[in-house]
């Protein structure tokens, strides 16, 4: 790991001794006239991670608790093997689809210029890692022992205190991690959000209107990697999204890993 | 007397029950699982207080017969009725008849919080921050308990050892203050010590309630003393007291039982 962030900080070190650390939130990029601010690309990939998540979170877990709690055994095999389908297929097949389906279905339903934007990019990422999700958040709940459904059963608490006071405190730990790492699979996807996002670079205006075309650092790097002369200030450029999503994803896998905290009084 | 207490037992009037002065009484209980026959027609009743042991060779359908009292088997058929109320149409639904009805299971299962907010943890929200200091301690008490726990309540549970935990489990279904109490094997992986407790505890807490225990040991069914009910293939063979039951069984299959620790009832 620390050689991989040795060759992107070297790769990329022209420009941030150039430019320095200030680029993170300069917020024009012209590669032509030598303007290379990161705040559009890294507003827009916040965006689309929080829109993903918004929309990936609540149903991930919901599926996950009916499926586990609620659906027969038989069907809970059948779910799961769809959802590991669905995480199977590649992303700029999601891409495709968001360019058929998701787009048209944006710009006639809220009568927009054109669907690429922020939204249609975090609506495509929740559907990408939704199977992450709901396969971990299953697992963290299948751990529980039957004794504590059991238990808390024996006591008369009904379903919903189960849910709230036995099953998620104990899921939390696992839930999280599929937090952190659909997180992890949102912030590096580049195709599936490359064809969807607009690739403008701007900054939204105002900051929170997600409607608009945007650029996240993935489309930004997928996108003009190929126009990039190979050692240029603009590959360099290039190089510095890049180590910024190494150092984010870096982050998101150690929370991740974080052991949860031991009981204490 | 609250609201729920009062239509259940005006409900009382329309369940069929048994004698009186049975708390809890079951006639012609039937359970099929996966097409196997598990319970054949079992009909005996509790009383008021006192112990009664639940004895019988392993697979005889002890545990589920437990199961079926607190519905947690809910295709059971027959009738199940306590305090006169057929369980069936118990006020407030099946959530509300497992707080009438204590069980703890054979395996004990603390919750991953204190010692504290494992003993309130079934008490609802307001109860809960309401101080609850005496009630802790009276059900610690009772589960022989509070001795080895009062300095430190508010350590995590599972840091007990398993005889502990398994008390605890007991306080924390007697802080619902239920009506009836079912132990499923409750000293079957404990050392003597927490053995003796556990029965001390249980004579005391069956003068107010009547208390069914299952066990595969003999010896502690005679120490627990009361009613013992003597189960085998799902169908029940013999029902009589301590001491009728070990001095003069009346049945070829208790005798065999008593015996050599096996059934041969079909």
């Amino acid at each position: 790991m620390l050689i991989l962030l040795w060759f992107l900080w070297d790769a990329s070190s022209a420009y941030w001794y150039d430019f320095g650390i200030s680029q993170l939130w300069a917020s024009e990029w012209y590669p032509y006239e030598s303007l290379y601010g990161l705040l559009p690309a890294i507003i827009g990939t916040a965006w689309a991670m929080i829109i993903a998540m918004l929309i990936a979170v609540p149903c991930g877990l919901a599926a996950a608790i009916v499926s586990s709690e609620i659906l027969p055994v038989s069907w809970q095999g059948w779910l799961r093997l769809g959802m590991e389908m669905l995480a199977g297929i590649p992303s700029v097949v999601y891409g495709l689809i968001g360019l058929w389906v998701l787009l048209p279905w944006l710009q006639n339903t809220l009568d927009l210029l054109t669907g690429h934007n922020l939204l249609a990019a975090g609506m495509i990422l929740s559907l990408m890692i939704l199977p992450t999700m709901m396969v971990m958040s299953q697992d963290a709940l299948r751990l529980i022992p039957i004794e504590q459904r059991e238990a808390a059963m024996n006591m008369g608490m009904n379903w919903n205190q189960r849910l709230m006071r036995i099953l998620l405190p104990q899921a939390w730990p696992g839930i999280r991690s599929g937090i952190l790492l659909g997180l992890g699979r949102a912030l590096g996807e580049t195709m599936a959000v490359m064809l969807v996002v607009g690739s403008l670079d701007r900054v939204p205006d105002p900051i929170y209107n997600i409607l608009e075309p945007a650029q996240t650092l993935t489309s930004r790097i997928g996108r003009e990697m190929g126009e990039a002369a190979f050692g240029s200030m603009h590959f360099s450029a290039l190089m510095a999204c890049g180590l910024v999503l190494a150092v984010t994803a870096i982050c998101l896998s150690l929370l991740a890993q974080r052991k949860p905290r031991e009981f204490a009084s | 007397m609250n609201i729920n207490t009062h239509t259940n037992i005006k409900e009382a009037k329309e369940a069929e029950s048994c004698t009186v002065p049975a708390y809890v009484c079951l006639e012609n209980i039937s359970l099929t699982l996966s097409e196997k026959s598990i319970l054949k027609e079992v009909s005996f009743s509790l009383p008021a207080t006192g112990i009664s042991s639940l004895i019988g060779p392993s697979g005889a359908g002890k545990s589920s017969l437990l199961r079926c009292l607190t519905n947690l088997y809910g295709n059971w058929q027959g009738v199940i009725s306590v305090a006169g109320v057929n369980t069936h149409s118990w006020l407030g639904g099946e959530d509300a008849l497992r707080r009438h009805i204590g069980l703890i299971a054979q395996k004990p299962s603390v919750f991953p919080a204190s010692i504290h907010d494992n003993v309130i943890f079934g008490l609802s929200r307001k109860e809960r921050k309401q101080d609850q200091s005496l009630r802790i301690e009276q059900c610690l008490k009772q589960a022989a308990l509070w001795n080895e726990v009062k300095d430190r309540l508010h350590e995590a549970a599972n840091t007990l050892s398993v005889g502990q935990q398994q008390r605890l489990c007991m306080a924390r279904a007697l802080a619902l203050e239920p009506k009836v109490l079912l132990l499923d094997e409750p000293t079957a992986s404990l050392d003597p010590h927490s053995k003796q407790l556990i029965e001390a505890s249980l004579h005391d807490l069956a003068k107010e309630m009547p208390s069914l225990c299952v066990t595969h040991d003999l010896e502690q069914a005679q120490r627990l003393q009361g009613q013992i009910i003597f189960m085998c293939d799902g169908k029940i063979i013999e029902t009589a007291t301590v001491n009728d039951f070990f001095q003069s069984p009346k049945r070829l299959e208790t005798r065999e039982f008593l015996r050599w620790s096996v059934c041969d009832c079909d």
